[in-house]
């Protein structure tokens, strides 16, 4: 079948040659969508038709633009737009400032078996493009969480995603057994990578061996969908990757704060309570894009990219390199109404393309996988 | 009145003294509904590559003309940013945030007590309490003249004390020496400034608890009943209360960035639980 085979205007066969469209039909994940520079805003119904396949299967020029995401175990997102552990709270903090319920899903603040106190102050600090944090995973424990915010996450039409952190496997474990089978609790992230606490937390994420095990130990423990969010702070990822996808993760988040820290204005210490903190914001993104990048193409299971989202452009970058959703965090406390802003511009930016789904624009930044070997090839060889 | 993004509109800026702005911003949402004490968490522009909002206290607020107006120092690039903007410049304030003093209605001789840029903690303090028919003096500390805050700038009625670290006006040595003179003027005590200043203030409020306990409050009925730290009925019956300051992300209550520690061993969000916090509620000794 030949691309142009409905009715076109003259116009419409110019805007199509720029498209390169001979590739999408047959790979979607690894083809090549038009970049924006390509086609420079087209209009709805001019790039339905100027895309010749989807134009012959959906005439209708108001495309339906599906967002959803299916992270696995059930957890369907009504969107690829989360937030990010440590950023918004329990989902409630910033009221009717944010519409909770237009977003794909909240991770809650990092979660213990028992209460804790978190850091020293000061624990906050801006550096050039980001921020740096040593928050010590203040929180009142799980039982209180439960107590405190379920019945109102059941409520809520946005999933919940409680991210757990422990200093033992056991810990893990116990929480993630007190949460299993909660009403309103989506979903498990799991932080085997905070750099923030001084026992437990990332000794997990730099070691595969101890990624899988405490993965697996949870896996065990509960049907919830289990996130585990992975550590920068390390020289290679992918094993470590690779390992917690075996040992039964479903989802992959790439990547928490990297370690950092600032000096005190009177330059006679270190700026934070803690000494060190996490360094987050719009600096850290190409080592997140970097690892998601790279962990994409070695494990099976989706990736959730976080690191500086600060608009669209951003999305688009980590959807380009892999990711099938992501998380906004920092750029949160300068503009809380971003997340939802962004949900209402990936799905323009899909109809201004054409396409009735984000899916379409994953990965398209990956190296092809080599296909497999088909009995043709055997024949042409030499 | 609940926190809300609003689009502000600069009106007026100037630099008052020496590295030290008033700005006057057009915001009617956030002019009427403010109580003193609250604060707004102010957006800088995009193009610094700065990702956190400023916090600022209220400094004024004017509900016939709409206006707030905030007072800060410049100290880095974000504070200097501010002092680029041109009036009819747009900015994105989040607010009124954080809990405001909470005035007893029985308190007819309010002390206020401001340190350095803390005046812009209790400023609009004075305004309420001066329409509410009270008396205000204000005790201010500097480090010299050139720092002392314009008395034009406050209202005719309060009486303005000032103490400077080098004796260039005013008393010579620290703002706290002052207060000790007026604390049995005082019904009630309100302070923003240096956390030591507080510090200072929380042991001279302790102290003349201890002279002259809680008399003046303590007789009404009901009076014996406990009220719980930290809610407005307690910090109206506290004699001291303080605007406390810390490196803030989210400013509400998110991101447990701005804590210091509490009494009872629980931190505290400055954002949220505070600025403002009855001496007795801060546990100025943990180290925190």
């Amino acid at each position: 079948m030949k691309a142009k085979r409905r009715v076109t205007t003259a116009k419409d066969v110019r805007v199509a040659a720029r498209r390169t469209p001979t590739v999408r039909k047959v790979k979607p994940l690894l083809g090549l969508a038009p970049s924006p520079s390509a086609s420079p805003a087209p209009t709805r119904a001019r790039s339905v038709v100027a895309r010749p396949i989807a134009a012959h299967d959906q005439p209708a020029p108001s495309v339906a633009v599906d967002l959803s995401v299916d992270l696995g175990r059930g957890l369907v997102l009504t969107n690829p737009i989360l937030v990010a552990s440590g950023t918004f709270g329990y989902g409630i903090e910033y009221g009717d400032v944010v519409e909770v319920d237009r977003l794909g899903a909240i991770c809650c603040k990092g979660t213990t078996l028992k209460p804790r106190i978190g850091n020293v102050p000061p624990r906050v600090t801006e550096t050039p493009g980001g921020m740096l944090n040593s928050i010590g995973l203040q929180n009142p424990g799980v039982d209180a969480v439960v107590d405190k915010y379920a019945k109102t996450w059941t409520g809520w039409r946005t999933s919940v995603i409680v991210n757990v952190a422990g200093e033992s496997v056991g810990d893990y474990v116990e929480v993630v057994r007190r949460l299993d089978g909660v009403p309103g609790v989506a979903g498990i992230e799991l932080n085997i990578s905070c750099p923030n606490v001084g026992k437990g937390g990332l000794q997990f994420a730099i070691d595969a061996d101890a990624a899988g095990s405490v993965t697996a130990a949870v896996r065990r423990a509960t049907d919830l969908p289990l996130l585990v969010k992975l550590s920068p702070n390390v020289a290679d990822v992918r094993p470590i990757a690779r390992a917690i996808a075996d040992a039964g993760a479903d989802v992959l988040t790439a990547v928490n704060t990297l370690s950092g820290i600032a000096v005190a204005p009177s330059r006679q210490k270190p700026l934070l309570g803690n000494i060190y903190g996490g360094l987050s914001g719009p600096a850290i993104k190409p080592v997140a894009l970097r690892i998601v990048y790279e962990v994409a193409q070695i494990v099976d299971i989706p990736v959730v990219a976080i690191g500086g989202v600060t608009e669209l452009a951003d999305v688009l970058d980590y959807l380009a390199v892999g990711a099938v959703a992501v998380q906004v965090g920092t750029a949160i406390f300068a503009d809380p109404t971003l997340p939802v802003r962004l949900v209402d511009e990936l799905a323009e930016e899909c109809r201004g393309r054409g396409l009735t789904s984000h899916r379409d624009l994953i990965g398209t930044a990956l190296p092809r996988k080599p296909g497999a070997p088909s009995a043709k090839g055997v024949e042409y060889r030499p | 009145m609940t926190m809300r993004l609003v689009r502000t509109e600069l009106v007026d800026s100037r630099e008052i003294l020496p590295g030290q702005w008033l700005q006057s911003f057009h915001a009617p949402a956030l002019a009427s509904g403010t109580r003193a004490g609250q604060f707004v968490h102010v957006r800088t522009g995009d193009l610094s590559g700065l990702v956190l909002r400023r916090p600022f206290s209220i400094n004024t607020a004017d509900p016939v003309s709409g206006t707030i107006t905030i007072h800060f120092r410049t100290i880095g690039r974000g504070t200097e940013w501010f002092t680029s903007l041109r009036a009819g410049d747009a900015v994105d304030m989040l607010g009124p945030l954080g809990r405001p003093f909470e005035v007893d209605s029985r308190s007819r001789h309010l002390l206020l007590v401001a340190g350095g840029l803390g005046m812009a903690g209790v400023r609009y303090l004075a305004d309420e309490a001066i329409r509410d028919g009270r008396q205000v003096t204000l005790l201010f500390g500097a480090a010299s003249a050139r720092d002392v805050y314009p008395s034009s700038l406050l209202p005719d009625e309060v009486e303005y004390v000032i103490a400077t670290d080098d004796g260039s006006v005013g008393h010579r040595g620290f703002v706290t020496e002052l207060v000790p003179e007026y604390e049995a003027w005082a019904d009630q005590a309100f302070a923003c400034g240096p956390a030591p200043m507080l510090a200072a203030l929380a042991r001279l409020a302790a102290g003349r608890r201890d002279r002259l306990g809680v008399a003046r409050l303590g007789r009404r009925r009901g009076a014996g009943r406990t009220v719980a730290l930290g809610s407005p009925a307690a910090r109206r019956k506290a004699f001291l209360q303080v605007s406390m300051e810390q490196n803030m992300g989210c400013a509400v209550g998110a991101c447990l960035g701005c804590v210091i520690m509490g009494v009872g061993g629980a931190p505290q969000r400055v954002c949220r639980e505070g600025p403002v916090f009855a001496a007795e509620e801060v546990a100025w000794d943990s180290g925190w």
